[in-house]
């Protein structure tokens, strides 16, 4: 009997700490597992007894890289929760505060955590060398990322603007141009990206289980929505019904919960490539062009494929974020301000969803009359996602060997995939 | 007086520069949002200048080179939280001539420390039987409490620059001590009107100064992520907040959420 297991320990350009183990017997691919090592730090019980005011600010260090997501992710959970109507300027702030987390984080994915395993590289930084001009134009659309979050939510990293009922700091309409402008600037490169990832080649790989996405009519959401789509199915849920459409479940070689349908017991993937087949029609003219030109077209259930999902999100958030700017620098873009309206605290249940960069994020809070939190539930996307990522890396595994690969071989296309998913293991476990 | 921040004492004010190599660093994190690495990388025009004056050898975010036998300086984000973790903070500590903490979660154990409270109760709140994939589990707690740290970033997260500024003391040595003021001090610098006339809580009466009152210079009281200096008076700022028909109770529980793991909390009940 020949039996290889093959171990990656603390898996290299994720965020957190993840070990990947699988056990190939005779040809068979015995186990495969997403061990998911990153410490808990307890976040739904941690908020327990916490005034609403302090939750969003505590929930952001969920994650750091999309720290705007859980801020208006628990925002959305509590003004649904008590009722409050925000007005159209907050939320067309809160859609610049999600959009610059996807241009952070799908840069930084893409060039600093994908890209070295297509290059052949460890890192990045050899690119400095090798490519400077590509380099330096990676780091610039990372930091165009940064200098959005920093505009609206007054930091890279955890927003300090965004409050319950509003924003307590605007930049100036002049600057919103010049934001306007430095987005259109960088639209030749987010082409570019497209076409650089579209060269990447990646295995043939269909993945079994179903997608879920955000939608919304004619439109292609990232927070305005409470409706989500299972792609495959077909079944739509308003959010306030997650626990009802979506298990999760403990399994003990990881820290983060996994999640099924809970109608079929299907795993499914969301992120970018399920949004692009959830909303393809809504992508602004540039990205379905470029879409169609690197041969992503719905339906694509090719996970690998995320990457290239992911530069193609990067044209349709200039694109779109572009505009929010230029309409909110006119005086009579948006209705209403943006100061947070008078807040008074209920009993009740509030679920807030958005697409974060990696896909569906819901915030289950329920309080009570005092605006304290009674009980929450955060199911973040690297959650949903690491039972479709386990079987699609059996997929993988599978063909692999049948097609006669390696040890050594099979452990990076693993890596990828890992890689290609996105995952962000501190969210995940949370 | 209490202790203040470390700040390079056990180097004497030197730096662990060796003029015929290149210093080796590693950054390794435990509990946390990952965010202050990122913040690492969030100075994107500067970011080879900062990391092109050393041999970066082991960074698991952005590079897939495994952690080298040796290092002089380790940057170190997150709490400890598990025993393997504890294990692990010592093992770098051995190994690190400098050891920098980044971040609240490494200086206070910021806010995954707010689980210290009560911490027994709170796995079996998220979990019906605990994975073995989250280790043995502790009460979360800074790098401090458990090994010398020569050097800390505070604030959640840091500020890109100010750990620009303390790599540069752990390569070239520094004699400047860490500032102890309050961040009410940057306040009355920066001529901003007060919360307290408005009624509204702030931190920034215990809370130490360094960041340059970035929230409250954007509308929003200072949440006291860098953690109470050691020279805070809470009896006093309790007074205050009376004074200015602030909820004293309110004031104590914001104190948890950077400081739960902090002495000076428990000294006061």
């Amino acid at each position: 009997m020949t039996k290889t297991a093959i171990s990656v320990d603390h898996i290299a350009r994720v965020e957190g700490h993840g070990n990947v183990h699988v056990v190939i017997e005779d040809g068979e691919v015995k186990t495969v597992e997403m061990n998911v090592v990153e410490p808990a730090r307890l976040f739904e019980s941690m908020v327990k007894g916490r005034n609403f005011n302090d939750v969003p600010y505590i929930a952001s260090r969920i994650c750091g890289i999309c720290s705007s997501s859980h801020v208006v992710t628990d925002l959305l959970a509590i003004e649904h929760a008590f009722d409050i109507e925000v007005s159209d300027r907050t939320k067309a702030l809160r859609e610049l505060l999600v959009y610059g987390s996807y241009l952070q984080n799908h840069a930084t994915h893409l060039f600093v955590f994908a890209a070295p395993d297509f290059l052949g590289t460890s890192s990045i930084f050899p690119l400095s060398e090798t490519d400077p001009d590509l380099f330096e134009k990676a780091l610039n659309i990372k930091a165009l990322g940064n200098e959005l979050c920093t505009s609206i939510g007054g930091r890279s990293v955890h927003p300090i603007t965004a409050v319950v009922g509003g924003f307590t700091s605007e930049i100036s309409s002049t600057e919103y141009l010049v934001l306007a402008d430095k987005l259109e600037a960088a639209l030749p490169f987010a082409l570019q990206t497209v076409d650089l990832f579209r060269t990447f080649r990646c295995p043939e790989l269909q993945t079994a289980g179903d997608m879920l996405a955000m939608v919304q009519d004619d439109t292609y959401p990232v927070c305005t929505s409470r409706n989500a789509l299972f792609v495959r199915s077909g079944q739509v849920f308003d959010a306030q019904e997650v626990d009802q459409a979506i298990e999760e479940y403990e399994v003990s070689h990881s820290a983060a919960l996994l999640a099924r349908v809970r109608k079929t017991g299907s795993p499914f993937f969301t992120g970018a490539l399920a949004r692009i087949n959830a909303s393809w029609d809504y992508l602004s003219k540039d990205a379905r062009v470029a879409a169609a030109k690197a041969g992503l077209r719905p339906p694509e259930y090719n996970t690998f494929t995320n990457n290239v999902a992911q530069a193609i999100e990067l044209v349709d958030v200039l694109i779109r974020c572009s505009e929010l700017c230029r309409k909110l620098a006119l005086a009579d873009g948006f209705e209403g301000d943006s100061a947070p309206v008078s807040v008074v605290a209920r009993a009740g249940r509030g679920v807030g969803y958005t697409e974060a960069p990696r896909g569906a994020l819901f915030h289950d809070l329920t309080f009570d009359d005092e605006g304290r939190v009674v009980q929450a539930s955060i199911i973040t996307p690297t959650s949903l996602n690491v039972a479709n990522l386990e079987a699609d890396m059996r997929i993988l595994a599978e063909q692999l060997v049948a097609d006669g690969f390696d040890e050594d071989a099979i452990r990076l296309e693993i890596e990828k995939l890992v890689r290609a998913y996105d995952p962000c293991l501190s969210c995940s476990v949370h | 007086m209490s202790e203040t921040y470390p700040q390079g004492r056990r180097l004497n004010g030197k730096g662990v520069r060796d003029r015929n190599r290149p210093v080796r660093v590693v950054i390794a994190s435990f509990a946390s949002c990952f965010g202050c690495q990122l913040q690492i990388t969030n100075m994107e025009q500067h970011l080879m200048d900062v990391l092109g004056q050393f041999e970066l050898c082991y960074w698991q975010l952005t590079s897939s080179d495994p952690m080298p036998e040796s290092f002089d300086v380790a940057v170190v984000e997150g709490a400890v939280t598990t025993e393997e973790a504890e294990k692990q903070l010592r093992e770098l500590r051995e190994r690190a001539k400098a050891l920098i903490a980044i971040g609240a979660c490494a200086t206070t154990a910021g806010i995954p420390g707010m689980a210290a409270k009560g911490f027994y109760e709170h796995p079996g709140s998220v979990y019906e039987h605990v994975p073995q994939a989250c280790g043995a589990m502790i009460s979360p707690r800074p790098l401090s409490a458990i090994v010398d740290v020569d050097f800390e970033v505070r604030c959640c997260p840091v500020d890109p620059y100010d750990f620009t500024i303390m790599l540069q003391r752990a390569l070239y040595g520094s004699n400047k001590l860490a500032t102890t003021r309050m961040l009410c001090s940057d306040c009355k610098r920066n001529e901003t009107s007060c919360f307290f006339g408005e009624g509204q809580l702030c931190m920034g009466l215990v809370t130490s100064a360094g960041c340059g009152a970035r929230c409250v210079n954007l509308g929003r009281p200072c949440q006291g992520c860098a953690g109470i200096s050691p020279h805070a008076n809470l009896a006093s700022a309790r007074k205050s907040c009376e004074r200015y028909g602030v909820s004293v109770s309110d004031f104590d529980e914001k104190l948890e959420m950077f400081n739960q793991t902090n002495q000076a909390m428990h000294e006061a009940e």
